[in-house]
C-alpha cells in the first residue's frame, strides 16, 4: 500500500477525541501483524512490536488518533441540535459546512446552519459555536429518538491525493503522524534490537492528552518518539512560526524534549540524508510528548512533527515525502541507538 | 424522475457565465418534448404545446447559473487569488474545498493556533483569502488553471432526516427541475419557457430571454431563503421550509403583479395545495428584468423555500417541492384563461 493511500485507509475512519473506536480498528489492522495489540482502558492502541527483557531501554513511538470534531449537548424543540466543540475548532470554517452526526445507529448527515446575510449586519463578526445549531432535518421528537447527547460531530470533507504528492483530508491530524508510526514499526520489526520497541496510538490528545500520559504509564518506557504535526507556511502566517512543507522531518527541541535525542536525531538525519528542518518551541509542545515526558519517574522524548497546512480544519494538507522523512528518521535513530545483536545493552 | 433531475442538475458545475454543463443536461431532458433554441447568451427558448392557446402569453422562467468564484490572480508560490460571482457570504468560504474544472483546491487559511484573540472573533476579508491546489509555483498552477477560470464548493448531496434535500446549487437547478418536469407532462395551455443564465450577476438572461418571448404575464420559478432556524424572530423568518411554495408580493428587486399573487393564493387554497407569502422585503431575482422587457409583463414568484441559500450546502424539503409541482399546472390553468 502506498503512503498515501495508508494516510487516506486511517483518516477515513472517524475517531472524535473519546470516541476512536474505529480509527484504532483500522490502525489495529495494520499493526497487528507486527505484535500483540490491546487497547488501554481509555481507548488507546498500544503495539509491542519488540521485548528486549527486564533492565533493556523501552522506546515507545507515539502518534495520536484522536481528532478534533463536536460534540451534541442539546436537542432544540424543533430538532436542531447544539454543539460544543472536543478540540480546537476555528469558527471562521463552520458556517454552511456538511456535517454527519455519529450516533449508535450509524451517520447521520446535517448542515451547520448560517443565518442568512439579511438578517445577520456585516460587522465582520464571526459567531460563537455555542450560538450556532445543526440542522438533520428531523422534528425534535424524532430528532431525540435517533440522537444522543454526547454524539459527535465531524465536518465532512474530500479525502483525496493532490498532484505533487500532497494528501488532503480532515483528519490528517494526526493520522499522518500514525502512518509515520506504523511504517517505522513495520521495519522495525524486522530489525535486530537492543530495546524493547512498542508503539501507542493513542487517544485525546486534542482535550488533553490523556491518552498519551497513561499509555507511556502503562507501558514505562525509557525513551519516546511522539510525532505529531506542526504549522507548514502560508503567506498568511508568520514564517518564523512555521516550517516548510515538503522539506523533510521537523525535529523538535524545546525544554520538555531530551536535548541528546534532538541532537542524535539531528546528525543522523544529516548522515543518511533524510531532509529534515528545526522546529524550536519555548515551553511545551503543545503535543503528546509533553505529557510522556513527565508520567512516572519521567521519560526522554523526541518530538517528530509533519508540517501540515490548515491545521484544525477539514481540509488538512501534508506532503507525503514528508511523512516518510518522519518515518526514516524513527528507523534510523533507533537502529543506531538500539541496534545490535538484539540482547539487553 | 423530478428528484432524478434535481440531484443530477444540482452537482453540475455552472457558476455565472459557464452553463454550458447546465445547459447541456437540461436540452437532454427537454429534447423531443418541445419546440427550443438556444440564443446569443446561452438563454434555452423552449415552447411546448398545451392544448389550447391561452388569452395572454405565458412565460415561465428558472436560472441555470448559480453562485461560484473565479479566479482572477496566480501568485508566485502557486496560490490563486480569487472574488466571488454571486453574492457568497464570505463567512462560508473559509476551510471549503472547491473543484476548478477538474482540478481540485482547498480556501485555506493560517491555523487558529497561530490567529490572534481578535483575528479569531474576525471573518476574514475575501482578498486576503486564497485558493490552494497544491501546486508548487505559479507555473505549474498554470498548467491547472487559468485566470477566469470558474469554481464550485464540492459537496455531497444527501438525503437526510424527513424529506429533506442537501446539495450545492438547489438554488436553482430545483427551479430547472421543476420546468423540465412542466415540459414533459400535458399543458392546458400553450406556455415558453426559459432557461436562463446570469442571473446572480444581473439577471442578465432573464432581461434578453423576456425581450425575444414577450411573455404578457410570467411566472419566474425560484428558490428563496427561509431562515426557519433557531434563535429567529418570528418577523424574520421570511418563509418556512414545509409550509408550500412561497409566493412573492415584493422583494428588493420587483413589485409583483397584485393580481396574479392574490389569484395565486385563492388557486392554491381551492386545490388544497400548500402555499406561504414570502413575509419579508429581502432579495430579489430576474422578476425585475423580466417585468420590464418590451412592453411589460405581468410578473408573479414562485419559490420552493430554501435554507442556507448561496452556500455549498442549500437544503429543500420534498413536501414543497411536491406542493410546487402541483400549484405550476393549475397556475397555467388560471392564467391562460
Amino acid at each position: 500500500m502506498s503512503t498515501a493511500k495508508m494516510i487516506l485507509n486511517l483518516c477515513d475512519a472517524v475517531g472524535v477525541s473519546g470516541f476512536e473506536d474505529r480509527a484504532a480498528q483500522t490502525a489495529w489492522g495494520m499493526l497487528a501483524q507486527l505484535g500483540p495489540c490491546e487497547t488501554t482502558q481509555l481507548g488507546s492502541l498500544i503495539c509491542r512490536v519488540h521485548e528486549a527483557g527486564k533492565g533493556a531501554p523501552h522506546v515507545m513511538l507515539t502518534a495520536h488518533l484522536d481528532q478534533i470534531g463536536m460534540i451534541v449537548s442539546y436537542i432544540e424543540e424543533n430538532g436542531f441540535l447544539r454543539v460544543s466543540n472536543c478540540g480546537g475548532i476555528d469558527r471562521s470554517l463552520v458556517l454552511a459546512a456538511q456535517v454527519q452526526v455519529h450516533t449508535e445507529n450509524g451517520p447521520l448527515d446535517g448542515v451547520i446552519c448560517t443565518i442568512p446575510p439579511h438578517l445577520n449586519p456585516d460587522d465582520g463578526k464571526l459567531p460563537k459555536l455555542e450560538d450556532l445549531c445543526i440542522d438533520v432535518g428531523m422534528t425534535g421528537e424524532e430528532a431525540r429518538e435517533k440522537i444522543a447527547l454526547g454524539d459527535r460531530v465531524t465536518i465532512c470533507g474530500q479525502a483525496r491525493e493532490l498532484p505533487g504528492g500532497l494528501v488532503c483530508a480532515p483528519s490528517i491530524d494526526d493520522r499522518a503522524g500514525c502512518a509515520s508510526v506504523i511504517l517505522a514499526a513495520k521495519r522495525l520489526a524486522a530489525a535486530k534490537l537492543g530495546c524493547t520497541l512498542s508503539v501507542a496510538l493513542v487517544s485525546m490528545e486534542e482535550v488533553g492528552s490523556q491518552g498519551a500520559y497513561t499509555a507511556a504509564v502503562k507501558l514505562t518506557p525509557t525513551h519516546c518518539v511522539a510525532v505529531d504535526v506542526s504549522f507548514a507556511h502560508t503567506p498568511d502566517a508568520p514564517r518564523a512560526k512555521c516550517g516548510l512543507m515538503g522539506r523533510g522531518a521537523m525535529v523538535g527541541i524545546a525544554p520538555v524534549l531530551d536535548n541528546g535525542m534532538f541532537k542524535q536525531m539531528k546528525k543522523l538525519a544529516k548522515e543518511a540524508g533524510i531532509p529534515y528542518q528545526t522546529e524550536v518551541m519555548g515551553g511545551a509542545t503543545g503535543t503528546d510528548a509533553d505529557a510522556v515526558a513527565i508520567s512516572g519517574a519521567g521519560v526522554r522524548c523526541a518530538l517528530l512533527s509533519i508540517p501540515i497546512k490548515y491545521m484544525h480544519t477539514p481540509i488538512e494538507m501534508v506532503c507525503v515525502t514528508d511523512v516518510e522523512a518522519v518515518a526514516d528518521l524513527i528507523v534510523s535513530y533507533v537502529r543506531a541507538e538500539f541496534g545490535g545483536d538484539g540482547n539487553a545493552l | 424522475m423530478l428528484y432524478k433531475y434535481i440531484e443530477r442538475l444540482s452537482g453540475i458545475p455552472g457558476v455565472s457565465g459557464n452553463e454550458e454543463q447546465v445547459r447541456y443536461e437540461i436540452l437532454r431532458m427537454i429534447e423531443g418534448k418541445c419546440l427550443y433554441k438556444v440564443d446569443a447568451l446561452g438563454n434555452i427558448l423552449a415552447f411546448k404545446k398545451g392544448r389550447e392557446t391561452p388569452k395572454q402569453k405565458l412565460m415561465i422562467s428558472a436560472h441555470m447559473d448559480e453562485v461560484g468564484l473565479i479566479v482572477t490572480y496566480i501568485e508566485d508560490d502557486g496560490l490563486l487569488r480569487f472574488t466571488t460571482v454571486g453574492g457568497i457570504d464570505k463567512r462560508t468560504i473559509p476551510g471549503k474545498s472547491v473543484l476548478i474544472g477538474e482540478t481540485f483546491g482547498v480556501i485555506g487559511m493560517k491555523a487558529m493556533h497561530m490567529k490572534s484573540a481578535e483575528e479569531r472573533e474576525k471573518a476574514a476579508d475575501l482578498d486576503t483569502m486564497y485558493l490552494d491546489i497544491g501546486a508548487k509555483d505559479r507555473d505549474e498552477a498554470r498548467k491547472l488553471v487559468h485566470l477566469g477560470d470558474r469554481a464550485v464548493f464540492c459537496s455531497q448531496y444527501a438525503e437526510f432526516g424527513d424529506g429533506f434535500l442537501r446539495g450545492r446549487a438547489l438554488d436553482n437547478r430545483v427551479g430547472c427541475a421543476l420546468a423540465a418536469a412542466l415540459i414533459e407532462s400535458d399543458l392546458p395551455y400553450d406556455c415558453h419557457f426559459a432557461f436562463t443564465v446570469q442571473e446572480e450577476t444581473g439577471t442578465t438572461g432573464g432581461k434578453t430571454a423576456a425581450a425575444q418571448i414577450a411573455p404578457e404575464i410570467a411566472i419566474v420559478l425560484e428558490t428563496t431563503t427561509a431562515c426557519d432556524i433557531p434563535d429567529t424572530p418570528p418577523a424574520k423568518v421570511v418563509c418556512a421550509l414545509k409550509k408550500g411554495p412561497v409566493l412573492s408580493f415584493m422583494d428588493r428587486g420587483t413589485i409583483y403583479d397584485r393580481d396574479l399573487y392574490r389569484r395565486a393564493l385563492t388557486i392554491a387554497a381551492e386545490k388544497g395545495i400548500a402555499c406561504q407569502p414570502k413575509a419579508g422585503v429581502y432579495g430579489g431575482n430576474e422578476a425585475r428584468s423580466v417585468q420590464v422587457a418590451g412592453e411589460g409583463a405581468k410578473v408573479l414568484a414562485v419559490s420552493v423555500p430554501c435554507r442556507y441559500l448561496h452556500t455549498p450546502s442549500c437544503v429543500v424539503n420534498r413536501f414543497d417541492v411536491d406542493e410546487t409541482r402541483k400549484l405550476l399546472p393549475e397556475l397555467i390553468g388560471a392564467f391562460g384563461r
